[in-house]
């Protein structure tokens, strides 16, 4: 706890400060969970339609899934060398089969009766996809999204083995010179933020499934 | 407004040993109501949805308004054909408001454009704007939903109206409710309405004309009293309830006993009016006649007599193989 306390290392000057390190913690993590989102929607749009193509997708990215970060990375470094993107494309191929089972699964989950009931008042299958199935299919989609985005702070602790600062290095550090209370920062920090990730995302699920609640609430 | 035609329509799904609509032609008039009546699997929702083209024909044509609707866009045809179904299918993510104006958003209009249709609609259904507007449709009852599904089809002011029996879900109370009130709401609007069920007594109250279906097939077309007075088959027959005693006198207009006026008629009724409703002012009566009056003029009466002497050979045309018409029969007046 010393390490957090000490105003010493709140000091916004130095790069490797508790808030520039946070701050540049959630950068990667937002970036990377957006960049994820972007590939994995249409992927899964895609493969929500053409049935075919789920189980390779799927297959490929749980695949992908299972080899390890450092691997990833040593495998990036003659590509990347040791700028961000060595990070971030690991992050970002991390993200994908859960984002892409959870999209799909929400959008599976949506009543085909509300999509007919769509069509018979004329939307154009843009609109049914956007009015109807997107909305329907968030709370699902959010809740994969809480599980990538908690996933994704907790592998971002690696980047500092390439090259990039973020809460990692207190731990790299630490470790490196056998400072515990650096460490055990670097630890609370890291399950802090995943927390206070989560309950964010949590409070968005709530808000985006208002109909579907009052549900719950008034048959409970 | 809109007028209807289904010309030879046919619909045969892939696989299917018999087609499910079976080369059906009927026409449906103008602000009329239509109610396509038939057992569960005869078709009747195939044919439905094959209006606002969810299904298209496999041969033959509808045309509204003598255009075939093969030769409208898709999309532009369902926007302008109100839709109900049983399952009501209100959008459980948006408010009432919004599932109401669905159809008007989906054409650009926005929320502030909308919001005095939206109360008229509300009212128009029964459901008071300021307490339903902005809730979720889980916090209203089966009733109230399909009220709100009723709403939404009107709100873009559809010249035609497909409802796929939409009180089937509900008690008998409020199904008799909501009935009252689209009749009530058909008075204002006058749409062309087409409507399913298989609920006879609901096809007698609500409609102008019904299409009686029986696997694909069109068995018989007509108004409630033509199918009483002349079933076009067993089938038929034991549908209508044409031999049901009851029903003759429920749904029989008065002027089916007209008899010559005399001295003895003692009040008047409308030449619109049931003969259930004369019989038992008679039998209050005791005796005597009711004078039958359209537009202040007596076109004659109707007593005890006449009334069982109607119904007697209404029932008796009833029983007889069919084909087979008696006076009656030929004589019973078409209301519309
Ligand atoms: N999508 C489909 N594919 C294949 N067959 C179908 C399909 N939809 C309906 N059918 C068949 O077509 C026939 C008519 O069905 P339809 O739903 O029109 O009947 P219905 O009169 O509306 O019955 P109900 O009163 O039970 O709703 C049935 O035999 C049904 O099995
Ligand atoms: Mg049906």
């Amino acid at each position: 706890m010393s390490y957090i306390l000490d105003g010493y290392n709140w000091d916004l000057t130095d790069p490797g400060s508790i808030p520039n390190l946070l701050i540049a913690h959630i950068s990667i993590t937002f970036v990377s969970v957006l960049i994820g989102l972007a590939i994995a929607f249409p992927l899964a749009f895609l493969v929500a339609r053409f049935k075919h193509l789920y189980l390779p997708t799927v297959t490929t990215a749980g695949i992908l899934y299972t080899i390890p970060s450092l691997a990833l990375f040593a495998l990036l470094i003659p590509f990347t060398a040791f700028s961000q993107a060595t990070v971030l494309i690991p992050l970002v191929i991390y993200t994908q089969v859960v984002l892409i089972r959870n999209i799909v699964a929400g959008i599976r989950a949506v009543d085909p009766q509300l999509v007919e009931v769509g069509r018979a008042m004329g939307m154009n299958s843009w609109q049914l996809q956007w009015r109807v199935v997107l909305p329907l299919a968030m709370p699902v989609i959010i809740a994969g999204i809480r599980v990538v985005t908690v996933t994704t702070i907790g592998i971002a602790t690696l980047a500092p083995w390439v090259g990039t600062e973020d809460l990692g290095t207190l731990m790299y550090q630490g470790f490196n010179f056998a400072r515990s209370d650096m460490e055990a920062a670097g630890t609370i920090l890291v399950i802090a933020l995943a927390v206070a990730a989560d309950l964010l995302l949590l409070g968005v699920q709530a808000a985006l499934s208002r109909g579907q609640r009052v549900n719950a609430l008034s048959e409970a | 407004m809109a007028t209807i035609e289904f010309v030879d329509v046919t619909k045969e799904y892939p696989n299917a040993k018999t087609p499910a609509v079976d080369n059906v032609s009927f026409t449906v008039h103008e602000g009329a109501i239509c109610m396509l009546l038939g057992t569960s699997g005869s078709g009747k929702t195939t044919l439905l949805r094959m209006v606002n083209r969810l299904i298209d024909p496999t041969s033959g044509e509808i045309r509204i308004d003598g255009v075939p609707t093969t030769q409208q866009d898709p999309i532009a045809l369902r926007r302008s054909i109100g839709y109900v179904i049983q399952q009501v299918g209100l959008f459980p993510h948006l408010s009432i408001e919004d599932n109401v104006r669905v159809v008007p958003s989906i054409l650009g209009k926005s929320a502030a454009e909308t919001r005095d249709r939206v109360d008229e609609l509300l009212h128009l259904v029964g459901l008071e704007p300021a307490e339903y507007r902005k809730r979720y449709p889980r916090q209203l009852s089966g009733g109230q939903q399909q009220r709100v599904g009723l709403a939404r089809a009107l709100a873009a002011d559809p010249a035609v109206l497909l409802m796929d029996e939409p009180f089937g879900a509900l008690d008998a109370i409020t199904r008799a409710r909501l009935q009252d009130e689209l009749l009530n709401v058909q008075r204002g609007v006058r749409k062309t309405i087409l409507f399913v069920t298989h609920d006879v007594e609901e096809a007698f109250k609500l409609g102008d004309q019904i299409v009686v279906m029986s696997e694909g097939k069109l068995v018989q077309e007509g108004s409630p009293i033509e199918l009483l007075a002349q079933p076009a088959s067993d089938f038929v027959r034991q549908l209508v309830g044409a031999d049901n005693i009851l029903r003759q006198f429920e749904y029989q207009p008065v002027t089916a006993a007209l008899e010559p006026a005399t001295d003895a008629a003692q009040e008047r009724i409308a030449a619109d009016e049931r003969l259930l409703p004369a019989l038992l002012r008679l039998i209050q009566m005791r005796n005597g006649a009711l004078a039958v009056v359209r537009d202040g003029e007596t076109l004659g009466q109707v007593s005890l007599a006449s009334v069982f002497a109607s119904v007697q050979s209404i029932h008796r045309n009833a029983s007889a193989a069919s084909g087979e018409h008696n006076r009656s029969a030929d004589s019973a007046p078409v209301i519309r």
